[in-house]
């Protein structure tokens, strides 16, 4: 195996001292001569329609510069079903106009003078009634979005139930769940003659860039969008018409403006976890073989589509993928709501459906006796792939995401993540103890999740004319530390040490177009432009310092300490620069294979203890196994794990965004009552990683960041059902809902 | 929002004055609520009187405790009440209470004559977006919407619960609650009174919204909470538990605060209070016939935890309540007879 100097290290973080110390700049950090405030006006009715908007007496008070109705924006629409301002509001919470002010009390109390004549409409705020006959349509064309559910098949599930000796089914359910960034949505627009700047909390600049452009008629040369650091992403903060709204206001007004999202809002109007209902139906022979897996689930995209065809896609992948099995379906139901908009959140769909997969999964195992570890090992899906033909042409790269069988994957580790992590759980001498109120119990859940392989992928490196090394990519850092990654590849590709290389990201002017920070794929797909585009330099370089030195390339090497010739010549990387100039280099890669399916996989174990008598649940210990290829930086990834598994506690335990069925508000919009795990909460979590090298991925690297999120509801409620019998179907698991289940139980013949 | 101003007065007497100098003046000491408030528009005072600087003689920032029993002033932080060695030692429930709120900040500056005036966390009265009874409208929305956090005890129409857990403590150990203020009464006339002190015990000063539905206590306009006292102990134990959906910054869902006091084996008195069942701290009106006089050994905590709930009446996602409550009370007197 090669020996790699950066690659597998744990470098501190490119941002560590910045954030540490107070000195990283946010988006909201920006200040600007003449800056003004901006303050939306939102809707209080969950659906209407806006006959009028007087908003001249908002505009006649001192210090407030612009307003912005849905009567005078410009045409554009931000989505395909989202005008810039539309005259019908579809939730509590819908933008309905804008202020610009000197500041944010006087735009607060402008919003106050704005008088907005409503038509209330029907509304539905569930999404199994949404899709119900007769239900009112948030958009034209009905709640079900496309008309049709998605279905997907393999196989044919009706023989696969046919074999089965034992048929399994329940019916579960996933609330809306918000990832409480800490930094609110926000953006700062700046006009400058027709040239435009934003500074937006960002998870891709260029795709804001390019979503502007569209939404407002300005060409995409002369927008800037500016991302700084991100106060935490989680997959959102990609939406644009707060960013928009900045725009026209500042056009308006003649000045700079800054609109930034309160807490409230940013729980309402942000994105979160689509609510889902799923259910589940699984096939089972005696001797423990997979025969079929049938999962229907109904997802609430809320009043906006978002990226909910994606989600609604990904929440179908366990059942479809994660146990060979010849026939599967799956029927995906998105539906449209007066609700807040879900969107994109960390794994996307996946938590979801490995919530109902992985809790049948256990019920099956105990159906035909077998220990859920085992069980798992033998209907697991092996390297091979599913069984069946490969539909994709030969030289066509393969989705991540396939339905078809017949085609292997680049690498699967997940033998390795569920022997590895039952073996360090202590699995089969864990046992479910009872000591007075208090129950304990074991569980586990495995999971697959596509990622790695994102969009074309651009990146430069340049030698600069002081001897810089320099990285350039489009991709945003949105607190995951892919710029430590890149930058990590960079080095290790150019052959010199992590501090010798800069970087620049996530600003259009300066570097080329990349993809939006989703799908775990800028490690894995960034990081192949980066690697061959340092490989590239470390050529020119050489080739460049062979022409100044007179000497075969051959007898030349390129190492920390610059270039170095056989006979003892040598060139540090400024003096190469000052005698050829500086060097760039762009690579551009499409990531991904014709041969293999990229995905992750992992395997997590939880013990927990209930107590009885409170409803309680806490989490005593857990451990994580992660097949993400290689490594690149274990600090960094065990980070990632711990984030992601704390995270989904939240999900599994306390919190969900609470919608009062009779008016559409939301009740809960605060970090009081959202009810976020506090430190207290988290249990000690144990990181493995399979460390298996991806012949695919940049020194072997997998994807990383969404995984860690899909396995603790499901291994959590499993443990939950080990401790105590009860079969927790809804998340979250909060108190009354585990005493609900103990009456019930009790209620019952054991 | 709309501006206010803020005085600092140095003397109780100045603070009273304050109070009544304006139509809408609200006391702010540990300022942990109200700005909350006033951004959610629950209130709009304008002007906000800080209690802080009031030390010295008059001072309500003392804790002392000795055979008589223990004096607390209102300004005692939650933190130092929680922290107090003869607090702790000799009135347990109310330590704990003190430590279990929210978090540590909160509790450095929240203080207990906050703790027990402030306003409750019902989503409905808290949003700006609902008129409901305690707004002055004329519906709770929690009857026909999400009430897991609400009242399963009787309400006069308004289900919020008090949020307070030194409330449910004070009721427990039969705390009296001293307010500075004017003093009406028959001497005085209705309209006109004396300034001075008056007392009333923990369980007159916090009042059901069918007494009044604007306030959750006796606290008159320009009154302010000086001090509570407590009895003393002697030999009787007490314990506050306090269920929670997360382990810091939660509100209860259930708590309960109990005292008693066992002699030759014997219970002598015994005391139990509830929270987060209803708009006051709730006292279970038959667990103290039933304990006292009981002999210790032959007590059943599960038949007496399933007596303090009865008669609640629990709404579409609180009946859960009834069962936590029962749980609660009975490993608090499993605590009180270890």
């Amino acid at each position: 195996m090669t020996t790699h100097t950066t690659i597998g290290v744990s470098v501190p973080r490119r941002d560590l001292r910045d954030k540490l110390t107070g000195a990283a700049k946010y988006a909201a950090d920006v200040q600007l001569p003449g800056m003004l405030t901006g303050a939306v006006l939102r809707s209080p009715h969950p659906h209407a329609r806006i006959l009028s908007v007087d908003a001249s007496a908002a505009l006649e008070m001192p210090g407030v510069h612009a307003a912005l109705t849905p009567f005078d924006v410009p045409d554009g629409s931000i989505a395909p079903d989202m005008p810039i301002l539309d005259t019908e509001v579809r939730y509590v919470g819908d933008e309905v106009a804008a202020i610009a002010a000197d500041n944010e009390h006087t735009a607060r109390h402008a919003l106050s003078l704005i008088r907005v004549e409503y038509e209330p409409l029907p509304f539905v705020t569930d999404a199994q009634a949404a899709i119900a006959p007769g239900a009112p349509p948030v958009h034209p064309g009905g709640n079900l979005v496309g008309g049709e559910p998605l279905v997907l098949e393999r196989g044919s599930v009706e023989e696969g139930f046919a074999e089965a000796d034992i048929i399994v089914e329940d019916t579960f359910s996933t609330p809306a769940h918000h990832g409480a960034a800490l930094e609110p949505r926000v953006a700062v627009a700046s006009w400058c003659g027709d040239d435009l700047t934003v500074w937006k909390s960002s998870r891709g600049v260029h795709q804001d860039r390019l979503l502007l452009s569209l939404a407002l008629g300005v060409p995409r040369e002369r927008i800037r969008v500016i991302g700084l650091n991100m106060g935490a992403g989680y997959g959102n903060k990609d939406e644009t018409r707060l960013s928009a709204l900045a725009v026209i206001l500042a056009q308006r007004a003649g000045r700079p403006i800054k609109l930034e999202s309160s807490r409230e809002e940013e729980f309402v109007a942000g994105r979160h976890r689509h609510a889902t209902v799923t259910t589940l139906r699984m096939g089972v022979r005696r001797d423990g073989e997979i025969t079929a897996v049938h999962a229907t689930t109904v997802m609430d995209t809320g009043a906006y589509l978002s990226s909910g065809p994606g989600v609604i896609r990904r929440a179908g992948q366990g059942a479809l993928y994660l146990y060979r099995c010849a026939n599967v379906r799956y029927d995906g139901y998105l539906a449209y709501t007066n609700t807040p908009s879900g969107g994109s959140y960390r794994a996307l769909g996946a938590p979801q459906g490995h919530f109902a997969l992985e809790q049948i999964v256990d019920r099956a195992a105990q159906a035909v006796g077998m220990d859920p570890v085992e069980f798992r090992l033998k209907n697991h899906v092996g390297p091979e792939g599913q069984p069946g033909e490969r539909t994709t042409p030969a030289n066509q790269i393969v989705d991540t995401q396939p339905l078809e069988g017949g085609i292997p994957f680049s690498s699967n580790g997940l033998l390795e993540c569920i022997e590895r992590g039952a073996e360090a759980f202590g699995w089969r001498d864990t046992t479910s103890v009872t000591h007075g109120s208090i129950r304990r119990g074991r569980g586990m859940a495995i999971f697959i999740y596509r990622g790695g392989p994102g969009g074309r992928s651009i990146a430069r490196m340049r030698l600069e004319a002081d001897g810089t090394l320099r990285v350039v990519s489009g991709v945003m850092d949105v607190g995951e530390g892919s710029i430590t990654a890149l930058t990590q590849i960079a080095a290790e590709s150019l052959g010199v040490t992590y501090d010798q290389v800069r970087g620049t990201f996530g600003d259009t002017a300066h570097t080329p177009d990349s993809p939006i920070t989703a799908g775990s794929t800028v490690t894995f797909s960034a990081g192949l432009a980066v690697k061959q585009a340092a490989s590239d330099l470390r050529e020119r370089m050489i080739s460049a310092a062979s022409d100044a030195l007179y000497l075969p390339s051959s007898d030349l090497t390129l190492d920390e300490s610059g270039i170095s010739a056989a006979s003892g010549a040598r060139l540090s990387f400024a003096e190469l620069a000052d005698l050829v100039g500086d060097i760039e280099v762009e690579a551009s890669v499409t990531p991904g294979s014709a041969d293999y399916i990229v995905n992750s996989f992992g395997a997590h174990f939880a013990e927990v203890e209930v107590d009885t008598d409170t409803g309680n649940v806490r989490v005593l210990r857990y451990v994580a196994a992660h097949d993400s290829g290689r490594i690149l930086n274990p600090r960094l990834a065990a980070n990632q794990v711990e984030g992601g598994v704390s995270q989904m506690l939240g999900f599994t335990l306390s919190e969900e965004m609470l919608t009062d069925p009779q008016s559409g508000v939301t009740l809960n919009a605060s970090f009081l009552e959202h009810k976020s795990p506090t430190i207290l909460e988290y249990p000690p979590v144990e990181v493995i990683f399979a460390d298996v090298v991806d012949p695919i991925g940049p020194y072997g690297a997998k994807a990383l960041g969404e995984p860690p999120s899909i396995g603790p509801a499901p291994a959590i409620a499993n443990a939950i059902r080990d401790a105590t019998g009860v079969e927790a179907r809804d998340l979250p698991l909060t108190p009354d809902r585990i005493l609900n289940l103990l009456v019930e139980r009790e209620g019952k013949p054991q | 929002m709309r501006p206010f101003q803020i005085l600092r007065p140095a003397t109780l007497e100045e603070a009273r004055a304050a109070l009544g100098g304006s139509a809408v003046s609200m006391i702010v000491a540990g300022g942990t609520d109200i700005m909350g408030e006033i951004q959610e528009g629950t209130v709009s005072p304008d002007t906000l009187v800080s209690i802080d600087g009031v030390r010295g003689p008059d001072g309500m920032d003392g804790i002392e405790v000795s055979d008589d029993g223990a004096s607390i002033g209102s300004l005692a932080t939650l933190a130092e009440i929680a922290s107090h060695p003869a607090i702790s030692r000799l009135y347990p429930a109310l330590a704990e209470a003190a430590a279990s709120v929210a978090t540590p900040q909160i509790r450095n500056v929240g203080t207990l004559g906050g703790n027990l005036s402030q306003r409750p966390r019902c989503w409905y009265y808290r949003s700006p977006k609902f008129s409901c009874l305690k707004r002055g409208g004329d519906t709770c929305y929690a009857v026909d919407g999400l009430n897991k956090y609400h009242a399963i005890f009787g309400s006069g129409g308004c289900h919020i619960v008090h949020p307070s857990d030194t409330a449910v403590a004070l009721l427990a150990l039969d705390a009296t609650i001293e307010v500075y203020g004017e003093v009406y009464g028959e001497a005085f006339g209705e309209i006109h009174g004396e300034v001075g002190t008056r007392a009333m015990p923990a369980s007159s000063f916090f009042v059901t919204p069918d007494v009044d539905m604007t306030r959750e206590t006796a606290l008159r306009d320009g009154e302010i909470i000086t001090r509570a006292t407590l009895p003393p102990p002697d030999g009787a134990k007490s314990v506050y538990l306090k269920a929670k959906e997360r382990q810091a910054y939660d509100f209860a869902l259930v708590s309960v605060a109990g005292m008693m006091r066992v002699q030759n084996g014997v219970v002598t008195d015994a005391r139990f209070a509830l929270g987060g069942v209803a708009p006051v701290p709730y006292a279970p009106p038959a667990l103290g016939d039933a304990l006292v006089g009981a002999r210790a050994s032959a007590i059943d905590p599960t038949e007496i935890g399933g007596m303090a709930t009865l008669g609640a009446r629990p709404m579409s996602d609180n009946g859960y309540k009834v069962r936590l409550a029962s749980n609660l009370v009975a490993r608090a007197i499993e605590a009180l007879l270890a």
